[in-house]
This record gives structure tokens, sequence and C-alpha cells, in this order.
């Protein structure tokens, strides 16, 4: 029994002996998810209204880069910014910055074909009555159909965000020393699991959070519906 | 030279002439050659069984149907009441009224106001002000529409089967708005199914079939003195 405390006091001490470190990697993990949710968010929407615009070649364009940046993987997109943008253009940027730019990129592409279904899931009287009463097509974008979407897409761009918290222990390849870099070299230095299991609660901490705020503005967008959240 | 005179000065009285229009759809043609018009104040029913063209045709008045071909001489503004309403979900009935008349008119917010809350007492719903779309009846959702198109001082009013979506024994309340804008002597087009409202309320009913206008007259002629075979076959339903 007393061999056991021991053990568990031990344990406990390692424990918050590397947890400073987990911690400064989780402050990274926090930043990158931030500015690439920051930007990512907004930049979505003009791919959203250009991939549905009648200029074709703003169309044509908006969809190929959907197309490009959903149909690859992300790890490889972080290898091509980190090492083949330095060499080609000469473009000297550290690490954390290739990260975010990459995922603003990457997660950009995703949020635009959200808003783009959301906008596609408006019905065409709302366009019509908008119409009949002389509003312009910029009005009726953005005072009628464009408010009325996020109620539409709030449940998968909640579901992107939490995918984002995991998605950012990628930036650990091109040695970013977030959470994920943080916990592997406590691991690999000392032998032992520890780490792995803080880290672990840590994202859980992370998307925990981000599921009670997504329940809590979908429950207050559905609001004048008169709609329950199930 | 003497007829052309004559075209000019019945010309002066009308508020809508529209010439030989057609509208063709990827598989059938809507419109087939309609000469259609109408004079300031008029209240004109449109009949006839679905797929007449009698939709398509006010829906060509306000551009909601580019027509492929013909001339449409609209000398005023439009306002359109839906079959379903499409009252704007995200804002309260007020709001729904506010808005365009703010953007499109750029009217302060407190004349916006004072008018919507003057139109929804006209409808008969001031307390209504601050519900949502959702929170209220299917007769009460119309009504609101009604006072919504109104707010922009429309000069004809489009009626595009007002209560088609509407329960039999609500459809009263919104035709009883009909009637009061009606004899406020409102120019107005009404595109329904309500035989009894056409015969009551309209100056002039047309009946359509097939893209056509086949017959036009008064109520009275139109109802107990169909010429047509096709128009007393359609009552007679």
């Amino acid at each position: 029994m007393n061999a056991f405390i021991t053990d568990f006091l031990e344990w406990i001490n390692y424990a918050g002996g590397i947890l400073p470190a987990l911690l400064a990697g989780t402050w990274v993990t926090v930043k990158l998810f931030f500015w690439t949710l920051v930007f990512s968010l907004p930049l979505g929407l003009p791919i959203a209204l250009g991939s549905r615009s009648r200029i074709w070649p703003l169309k044509a364009l908006c969809r190929a880069y959907v197309f490009v940046f959903r149909g690859t993987p992300l790890l490889l997109q972080l290898f091509f910014f980190y090492f083949f943008l330095p060499i080609a253009f000469d473009i000297k940027m550290d690490a954390f910055t290739t990260g975010v730019i990459t995922f603003i990129l990457n997660y950009a592409a995703y949020f635009a074909e959200i808003y783009r279904g959301g906008i596609n899931g408006i019905d065409k009287g709302q366009y019509e009555a908008a119409h009949a009463l002389g509003l312009s097509k910029r009005q009726t974008m953005f005072g009628i159909i464009l408010p009325q979407t996020f109620k539409i897409i709030l449940p998968p761009v909640s579901n992107e965000a939490i995918v984002l918290v995991k998605d950012t222990a990628l930036v650990s390849v091109i040695a970013v020393s977030e959470l994920m870099k943080a916990s592997r070299g406590a691991v690999n230095r000392d032998v032992d699991m520890t780490a792995y299991i803080l880290a672990a609660v840590i994202y859980l901490l992370l998307t925990f959070v981000l599921t009670i705020l997504s329940n809590y503005l979908e429950k207050r967008s559905l609001r004048y519906d008169g709609k329950e959240v199930a | 030279m003497e007829m052309d005179t004559k075209v000019e000065i019945n010309k002066k009285k009308d508020i809508l002439i529209m010439k030989d229009i057609i509208k063709d759809f990827a598989t059938c043609r809507a419109l087939d050659g309609v000469d259609f018009s109408m004079k300031k104040g008029e209240v004109v029913a449109i009949i006839g069984s679905s797929g007449s063209g009698k939709s398509t045709l006010l829906r060509s008045i306000n551009g909601l149907e580019q027509i492929t071909s013909g001339e449409i001489d609209l000398r005023g503004t439009t306002g359109m009441v839906f079959q379903h309403f499409n009252l704007f979900p995200h804002m309260s009935c007020l709001k729904n009224i506010m808005y365009a008349p703010m953007k499109v008119q750029k009217v302060s917010k407190a004349e916006a106001e004072k008018k919507a809350r003057e139109l929804l007492e006209m409808v008969g719903l001031p307390d209504k002000a601050d519900s949502f779309p959702s929170q209220i009846s299917g007769g009460q959702k119309q009504r609101i529409a009604i006072a919504r198109a109104l707010a922009m001082n429309p000069d004809i009013m489009l009626f595009d089967e007002p209560t088609s979506a509407l329960d039999p024994e609500i459809t009263g309340e919104v035709l009883a708005v009909m009637r009061d804008l009606a004899l406020a002597h409102m120019s107005m087009i009404i595109v329904t199914h309500e035989m009894k409202f056409a015969r009551d309320v309209s100056d002039r009913v047309v009946y359509m079939d097939g893209g056509k206008i086949i017959e036009e007259g008064p109520p009275s002629e139109i109802f107990e003195h169909p010429k047509s075979k096709r128009l007393q076959e359609f009552l007679s339903k």
C-alpha cells in the first residue's frame, strides 16, 4: 500500500515536471488554431461567392482553388509550403507562420464549401421576395440570404473547428513546438507514456470547450425558429 | 393616322401595357402571344387551371420571369404577394416590413417603423410586430406579406395565388385585407382560384388557358355569360 502511494506521488511529481513544457506547446497549438480560424472563416466567404459567380473565370478559379486544397493532404501542403517556397521564391518564413498560412489556405477551402452548401440551401422564394421588393443582389445576399445560412452552416463549421484542433498536431512535422511535438519530445527522452496521456487530456479539454461553445451558438441561432436543439 | 391618335389617348390611362408576350421554358411555351393591359385603379383577376400561364404572366411583370419576346411597358412600381408568403424568417414581422424601405428607398428608421406600424394596424396585426414569422399562422403571415409589399408604396400590387397555401377557413382574413385595398382603389392583379372573390372584388376577369388569354370582361359577363367553350367547361368544374 505504501509502495503504491509512493509510486503515485512519484508519477505526480514527474507529470508536474513535464507539464510546463506541454502547456507551452498548448499555447502554440491554441495560437495556431486561433489565427487559422480568424483568417480562414472570412476567407471562405469570397471563395464561396466566387464559386457561385456568373463570371466564369472567377468561378473556375474559386472551384479550382477548392479542388486543389481539398483534394491534397494537408500534410503534403505543409511540406510544400515549408520546403518548396523558400527554394523556389526565396521567401523566408518561420515554421509557425508557414504553418498558419497553410492552415488558413486549407481551411478556407473547406469553409467555402460549407458556405456554398448553406447558400444553396436557402429557398428561392427568398430571392424572389427580395427581388420583388427592389433589393439589389448585394443587399439580397448580405441582408437576406447569408444571415439565414448561419444556422445551416453552424454545425458543419463547429465540426471543422474541432477537426482543426487535432490537425494542428500536423505542424509538428515542420518543427513547430506545439503540444504534439512537446509531448513526443518528453516521451522519447524519458521513455514514459505520461506526456501522451496528458496531451490527450489537453486536446480533449480544448475540443470540450469548443463543443460547449458550438452548442450555445446553435441554440441561439435556432431561437427564431421556435425549434429545440436535440 | 386617326387610329394612332386613338391609341395615344388610351395609353394615357394605362399603367401597364404588355404586347405579344411569349415565354418559353425548356420544355414548353408558357405564354403564347399574350396582350394585356390595365388602367390605374383597376382590379384584375386572372383565372384559369394550373399550367395555363397565369402565374408566369404575373411574374413577367416584375421581372421574376424573363420573357422570350414581346414588350412590357410598366409605368410604375410593383409589389408582390406570393403563394408561400416568402417572409424573411430571420426578421421580426416589423423588420420584414421596414427592411426594403430602409435599404432601397433609404427611408429613415423612425419613418420606416412608423409606416410599418400603420400597415400592421391596417392588416389587423399590430400585436405581432415583434413576432417572428415562424410564430404566427399562415393567414397572419400572408397579411404581413401584404403589409411588407405595401410598405414600398407600389403602384400595382401583384398577388400570386395568395390564398392557395392556406386552409380554407382562414382565407377570409387575407381576402378581407385585399378587399379593403380594392375599395381604396389600389391597382391590383390577382391570380386566384377563389371564384367568388374574383367575382365580388374585381373590375375585370381574365381567363387564360394554354398560355393565351381566351376571354376577358367584367365579372358578370365572364361568370354568367361565358362565351368560349373552354371557359364554360372551366367554370362548370
